[in-house]
């Protein structure tokens, strides 16, 4: 027997009409609140605390209390001292590239792989890594990441993404390995590329945020300010040269909910060991082949070679091409031997600027290229591009505001 | 009855928190803290800019759910606002238990038990004092869920 599409909905509704029992939807407090957290108006402020009380967690939690409270005072007062005494070798060139500057009395300018090194993954990293996953984890658990994506679905258009890209893009605060990963959610070779682009460019990871916080407290805001309107201006620019779609999403979005610590705990261990794994061994690397450039005379030759286009064009002292080095093993490793260079606030944040959207660290590269050789030449085109439009223009900025 | 108090109370309180919002903007715009007795308000952008902002908006959430207070969506409005001030308040409060662990730069491993009180002593900054006013929200959802 054979029913037409008239009859097979007539079917359909008899045995609809049997089976399904309609009820009035009753909109719980829960509901309620998770429709104030998707409208513009009333999540946009909501958006800017949950920021603001992740940043001070952030930085209170490792700067305040372990990195200053403790890890200063632990490898400056007690650590360093012990090893500049007991590492054979003094002035030799082992030394200098475990122990680095014996005349040193911090971690931050020893530069050595067992001072500086240990210091930046573990005092400094370490503890900017765990709260910032921690209260990541916290924020998916309770069921807000998926209102935000929702609530930034719009702006997320204007640079040829969806809501959705939110999550690379946050994730990329803590480290961006897994960041390039998280972009295969999204739907198209363009909007992969772009995210790609943007995050290995302007999104400081959670280490190079912890150390920003160590050396440049009070010029951190600047910096993200101008990598914020770097990912924008960029981002849109992409999205008009770059061809392909930029299809719309359908978010399930799942009600709030107490969150649930054991999740919470295998998320964090899990985040916390690919760190250790990934990222602590090219810190120790980063410091090695650094000293060894340096003992070299590489770092020097280079510096003269360059100075005339870092003060010229970026407007940055030549010592700057050091940490530039450096920056391609470890973006923490850089702004961290940043502090060592003597220069002007503004330097400082455009050298900071600079390092942040030179080429992404090696660990990112690697994750880049494992995604694809096209897209990875074309990443570097479009950063090429951005060091010297951008950081050129920063300076060209600070120069016409009367700065230096 | 509980609705014509809670628009009241939320009414007040409302306007507390936009004058406590705007005057953290100011304070900000002018560069320099103002303190006054216990209550102290910094000018740094981060604490006074960007949380006099949440400030105002927790203020204007509290007004916006007056009209018909007891209808769920209202009272979501209000639950929010007190969320807003929490926020606000625990990192505050957070910040000043980071602080008050350590035993400073030239000091011991841990602090002493004086200085780690004397941390927890005022000025306070505004939300502090907002905080327990904006809990009476818990009271309003509690006999919502009774009911």
């Amino acid at each position: 027997m054979t029913l037409t599409a008239d009859e097979r909905w007539n079917l359909i509704e008899k045995i609809s009409n049997k089976v399904v029992t309609f009820g009035k939807f009753k909109h719980t407090l829960k509901d309620a609140l998770g429709e104030l957290t998707v409208k513009p108006l009333t999540g946009i402020p909501i958006a800017i605390t949950v920021l603001y009380g992740f940043w001070s967690v952030f930085s209170s939690f490792a700067g305040t209390l372990c990195t200053d409270g403790f890890f200063v005072k632990l490898f400056d007062g007690h650590f360093l001292p012990w090893v500049q005494s007991v590492f054979p070798g003094v002035g030799g060139w082992f030394y200098y590239i475990f122990v680095g500057d014996p005349a040193a009395d911090n971690c931050f300018e020893a530069f050595g792989v067992l001072t500086s090194g240990l210091f930046v993954a573990m005092g400094v990293v370490l503890p900017a890594i765990f709260i910032f996953y921690l209260m990541m984890a916290l924020l998916e658990d309770v069921g807000y990441m998926p209102r935000l994506a929702v609530l930034v679905d719009t702006i997320f258009h204007r640079i040829g993404l969806h809501g959705y890209a939110i999550v690379p893009s946050i994730l990329a605060l803590g480290c961006n390995v897994p960041a390039v990963t998280a972009t295969r959610i999204l739907e198209t070779k363009k909007q992969r590329f772009i995210m790609m682009t943007l995050l290995a460019i302007f999104i400081p990871c959670g280490a190079q945020l912890g150390i920003m916080q160590e050396v440049i407290p009070e010029s951190i805001g600047i910096v993200l300010l101008y990598l914020i309107f770097g990912y924008f201006i960029f981002g849109f620019i992409l999205n008009k040269l770059v061809p392909g779609k930029s299809p719309e999403i359908l978010i399930d979005v799942p009600p709030y909910q107490k969150p649930m610590w054991n999740n919470i705990a295998r998320k964090l261990r899990m985040r916390l060991g690919g760190f250790l794994k990934t990222a602590v061994p090219f810190v120790l690397l980063g410091c090695v082949i650094v000293n060894i450039l340096y003992l070299a005379g590489t770092i020097d030759w280079l510096a003269k070679t360059l100075t005339p286009l870092l003060t010229g064009w970026f407007g940055v002292p030549g010592e700057t091409v050091g940490p530039l080095i450096a920056a391609f093993l470890r973006k923490d490793l850089a702004v961290a031997q940043l502090s060592a260079i003597e220069m002007s606030k503004y330097q400082m944040i455009t050298s900071v600027v600079l390092v942040s959207i030179y080429f992404p660290c090696i660990a990112t590269f690697v994750m880049l290229l494992k995604e694809g050789w096209k897209n990875l030449i074309g990443s570097f085109a479009v950063l090429v591009t951005v060091i010297f439009l951008y950081g050129g223009s920063i300076n060209l900025i600070w120069s016409l505001l009367g700065v230096q | 009855m509980n609705d014509r108090i809670g628009r009241i109370y939320f009414g007040v309180l409302g306007i507390v928190t936009l004058i406590f919002g705007i005057t953290d903007l100011i304070v900000t715009m002018g560069g320099n803290d103002f303190s006054w007795g216990i209550l102290e308000i910094s000018s740094d952008m981060f604490r006074g800019g960007w949380g006099g902002i949440i400030v105002i908006s927790a203020g204007f959430f509290y007004l916006s759910s007056l009209k018909n207070f007891l209808e769920i969506h209202q009272l979501s409005r209000a639950l929010m606002a007190s969320i807003l001030i929490w926020i606000l308040a625990g990192t505050d409060i957070f910040v000043r238990i980071t602080e008050s662990i350590p035993g400073g730069e030239e000091g011991p491993w841990f602090n002493s038990l004086e200085g780690f009180l004397s941390t927890y002593a005022p000025p306070y900054p505004p939300v502090i004092f907002l905080l327990p006013f904006s809990l009476v929200i818990l009271f309003f959802v509690g006999k919502r869920k009774k009911a």
